[in-house]
């Protein structure tokens, strides 16, 4: 199942978010043959400059916004290099997703948003 | 010897900001954001009033 198929499905029922952090593996880090050659930004600038590209590339719709250059967010989160997350509609974590690339699964992000959609309760 | 870097980097990353990420359950960390544009600064907290939020943190690489 991708971002893709998720997006498709339950557009309209949640608010996808895409939002870009520090590069993976950019050309000047911690290469790993890519086939996008991007190196890391170093400044705001350009990292919202990779991250409309990102944003086009996808062309999902999903609305993406840039993590600032301290990376408050991906460090909040922990989200380097990339992770799914589920926020519901009383500001709490619904589902907490694995670190990426082995934990990234939109299919266990399908089977919390069915439940969140359910109106089950997810407790504190 | 440059991979091996690059993963104990990566680790040492994790150990450190993984154990104070959020659970299941727990308040979702609020933050101002800014889109591709650099314009219309947006919290978080205000995507989830009418629905749930799915947040896909990636990059292009």
């Amino acid at each position: 199942m991708s971002l893709r198929h998720l997006y498709d499905k339950f557009n309209g029922q949640v608010q996808f978010l895409v939002i870009y952090i520090r590069e993976a593996h950019p050309t000047d880090g911690w290469n790993m043959g890519s086939e996008f050659k991007i190196s890391d930004p170093k400044t705001f600038q350009e990292r919202r400059k990779v991250a409309g590209m990102c944003e086009a590339g996808l062309q999902y719709g999903i609305r993406t916004y840039v993590d600032e250059m301290d990376d408050a967010v991906m460090s909040a989160y922990a989200a380097w290099p990339e992770r799914l997350y589920l926020v519901d509609q009383n500001g709490r974590i619904a589902y907490a997703g694995g670190i990426g690339p082995f934990g990234f699964a939109p299919m266990e992000l399908n089977q919390a948003i069915n439940i969140q959609l359910k109106g089950e309760p997810i407790g504190t | 010897t440059q991979t091996i870097q690059n993963y104990k980097e990566a680790n040492s990353w994790h150990q450190r900001h993984d154990p104070l990420a959020p659970k299941r359950g727990a308040v979702a960390p609020d933050f101002e954001l800014r889109d591709v544009n650099g314009e219309n600064p947006v919290r978080l907290s205000s995507f989830n009033d009418k629905k749930p939020v799915a947040l896909i943190f990636g990059s292009v690489t």
